[in-house]
């Protein structure tokens, strides 16, 4: 059912995709309950231990999911077989072993005895945000994505140019290009937050733009059928705005890090155009469902990528804009109200586009044009659920962080922070039920993928 | 141009001020969205999608200033929790009444009606 | 409208728009860092202070913390920690040691990281020193963070 064979290699990275997102729902699910029994696992696995492995398994998996998604569709817009297949199952293993060791380092050491046995002090890079990876990590991830870049790059200047693989390769190079700012962790406080902003902020709301959009509109262009012209302007027009309003708009990080004043403005103006290439993709999904010429039989796949627009921009467009202007941010900033929009748009855009990937490849993987009816219908009610409770666990945090701003920052009598988190206990337990119903929604749709049912009757173009 | 072109420009025209109303363009939309209502003979495409944008707004203006005042009016305005179900229930209603109207200029463009649903089929 | 927007236009303007705004970004970037000296409070940047970021970041503090506003939400900001423990170094050093080593029962509470004096130095005064950043607005809002 693939068209080339070297598109397999996909399924590796898929199936550890997915693995390692479970472990980071798992690790999300304990934090979540150390936010209201602060005793939870202590002092075995402390909060910071835990929340380094559920944001860094997330920016693995998702590496992953990029490099699978990539594998499975450079050959396929190129026209032609994978430069190196062997390069990317030797470049698999050896991420995948070295984010696993990362992963145990965490759990196993704590991580100032890491930072030594890691040699921190040669090159120190860790303990930063995100960026919490021994440096001969960051190391490993430059090889292999510069692997990665190697492989697709080549299959894709040796075969068929489309808009759709050029803007992903962008989008690639850009992903490595600017992790290469993590290695550079000045003293200055001010100039290493700033810098830190140029991987964090160019990366989601950046270049990782450019693979979601590129992503999306492959797996349109499969399950539509509509015309490769239409959605390639689309996709120029949507990465456009992406750029044009993200690439200044990092300046909403440079409100309150000491940095000038004209930030306020730029960050606040350009920012606030960041909600359009958002709304723009869910308007290109709409249109292009909606102008369908063939029904393809992976209706789940249509669910996710109609779902992966319109969550992109509720979680990064509109709970971006929610707090993005000086003037609120200057409340907002750096509480509840930060995790709610990071929890809806991480899971909006870039695992739900993933996710849509895997959908449409992945019984074309295993030699089915799409899921059984039974495995279709329980990954269509997998998405529910992980979706709806999604929307709820941003819709705690939204109060638990509204109450927060206010009795800790505008109230007249201002109450000190850990007073003010007892206040809001309640919206924490019920984002903790939230998040064990995602959690059911996850197992459900890992079971799908070994549900038994009827082949779905195919209305064949 | 033949009437059905221009019916169809006129319809997507309704939809496109509606969710204009919705985000930037709010009261001014609405306006214009009433002037294209007028213009429109009954039964054609762009009377349709008039009256959508028309029911749409109201309803969203019900549901947004109209509950939202009364949470305000009922909460009291220097109470914490009353911001907490504005805010969380304006941004999240809000965000929906600009999805349906998106979907709904999606379809002007085609001037189909809305009840073929697309995942029913 | 859709007929006369090509596809070319739309490439223009992606191509066109990318470029100019990364050459803004870079200006703006260089700007910034020009300018610095006024507000990062370079002036008490220290050896000591140099090693204390050094052990604020071997000990993944921003994993609980925030420092002006970055970082995890579990735990109170540190970027003003200084003014709200009465501008006391030994305030904050008290804090650190005096952390227990199984917890509190039922509550969040701090690890125990065990920093010799040397590093319990440095860190406090990294967090003196983060305290004299001049932010905008005088960020954060109140002492509470």
């Amino acid at each position: 059912m693939m068209k080339y064979e070297s598109q397999g290699v996909a399924k590796l990275y898929f199936i550890a995709a997915i693995g390692l997102f479970t472990g980071q729902i798992l690790f999300g699910v304990v934090m979540g309950l150390q936010y209201v029994m602060g005793d939870f696992l202590f002092p075995e696995i402390p909060f910071n231990v835990a929340r380094m492995v559920h944001t860094n398994l997330l920016i693995v998996w998702l590496l992953f999911g990029f490099m699978g998604s990539a594998y499975f569709l450079v050959p396929e817009e190129s026209e032609r077989e994978l430069y190196a297949p062997w390069l990317a199952k030797l470049m698999f293993w050896i991420f995948l072993v070295a984010g696993a060791l990362t992963i145990l380092g965490y759990l196993l050491v704590p991580y100032a005895q890491l930072a030594d046995l890691t040699m921190n002090d040669l090159l120190p890079t860790m303990g930063r945000e995100f960026l919490e990876q021994p440096t001969i990590t960051k190391i490993g991830i430059v090889i292999v994505a510069l692997a990665f870049i190697f492989n697709i790059g080549m299959t894709i200047l040796t075969g068929r140019k489309t808009v759709i693989n050029l803007v992903l390769l962008t989008g690639l190079v850009g992903l490595a290009v600017f992790f290469l700012f993590s290695f550079y962790n000045p003293d200055n406080i001010v100039l290493d937050k700033y810098f830190w902003w140029f991987v964090v902020h160019l990366w989601v709301e950046g270049v990782w733009e450019l693979i979601m959009a590129s992503l999306l509109a492959f797996v349109l262009i499969k399950v539509t059928g509509v015309d490769r012209e239409v959605i390639e302007k689309w996709l120029y027009i949507i990465i456009a705005m992406a750029l044009i309003s993200g690439l200044v708009g990092t300046g909403h990080h440079f409100f309150w890090i000491g940095t000038p004043d004209y930030w306020q403005w730029l960050g606040s103006i350009f920012s606030a155009l960041e909600p359009i290439p958002f709304f723009m993709m869910t308007l290109f999904a709409f249109n292009v469902v909606n102008k369908r010429r063939r029904d393809h039989p992976n209706k789940a796949a249509v669910l996710w990528a109609l779902g992966t627009a319109v969550m992109a921009f509720l979680g990064a467009g509109v709970w971006g804009f929610l707090h993005t202007l000086a003037p609120v941010n200057y409340y907002t900033h750096g509480t509840q109200v930060t995790a709610a929009h990071g929890h809806m748009a991480f899971y909006g855009a870039y695992v739900m586009v993933v996710l849509t990937m895997i959908s449409y490849s992945m019984p074309l993987m295993r030699g089915q044009k799409a899921g059984n009816q039974k495995a279709q219908v329980l990954e269509m009610w997998s998405f529910w659920l992980m979706t709806v409770s999604m929307v709820f666990i941003t819709l705690f945090l939204t109060g638990a962080g509204i109450l927060q701003v206010y009795l800790q920052r505008f109230s007249e009598d201002p109450l000190p922070f850990m007073v003010v988190q007892e206040k809001v206990a309640l919206f924490y337990w019920m984002r903790e039920v939230a998040g064990l119903v995602f959690l059911i929604g996850l197992i459900l749709y890992i079971y799908s993928f070994f549900a038994k049912g009827d082949e779905v009757v195919f209305a064949e173009d | 141009m033949n009437s059905d072109e221009l019916q169809l420009k006129r319809a997507s025209k309704a939809a496109l001020f509606s969710l204009l109303n919705l985000t930037v363009l709010p009261v001014i939309g609405f306006i214009i969205l009433l002037l294209i209502y007028q213009k429109s003979s009954s039964d054609s495409i762009d009377h349709y999608y008039s009256v959508i944008g028309i029911k749409t707004n109201v309803f969203a203006g019900i549901a947004l200033l109209l509950v939202s005042g009364l949470m305000i009016l009922l909460g009291g305005f220097d109470s914490p929790w009353t911001w907490v179900y504005v805010v969380s229930y304006f941004t999240f209603v809000h965000a929906l009444f600009i999805l349906f109207a998106t979907w709904v200029l999606v379809r002007s463009w085609t001037g189909e009606k809305l009840k073929k649903n697309i995942l029913s089929k | 409208m859709r007929e006369t927007f090509t596809k070319g236009m739309a490439r223009n303007i992606y191509y066109g728009g990318a470029v100019f705004f990364l050459l803004v970004l870079i200006g703006l970037t260089f700007d910034t860092v020009k300018g610095l000296p006024k507000t990062d409070n370079s002036e008490n940047m220290t050896e000591l202070v140099a090693a204390g970021k050094r052990v604020w970041e071997r000990n993944d503090c921003i994993g609980c913390h925030t420092l002006l506003g970055e970082g995890a939400y579990f735990a109170p900001e540190l970027g003003n920690v200084y003014t709200r423990f009465g501008e006391s170094t030994e305030a904050i050093k008290g804090f650190i040691k005096g952390r227990p080593v199984d917890g509190i029962k039922g509550r969040r509470s701090m690890p125990q990281f065990n920093l010799t004096d040397e590093e319990l130095d440095a860190v406090a005064e990294f967090l003196k020193y983060v305290d004299g950043v001049k932010t905008a607005r005088d960020w954060p809002p109140n002492v509470q963070g």
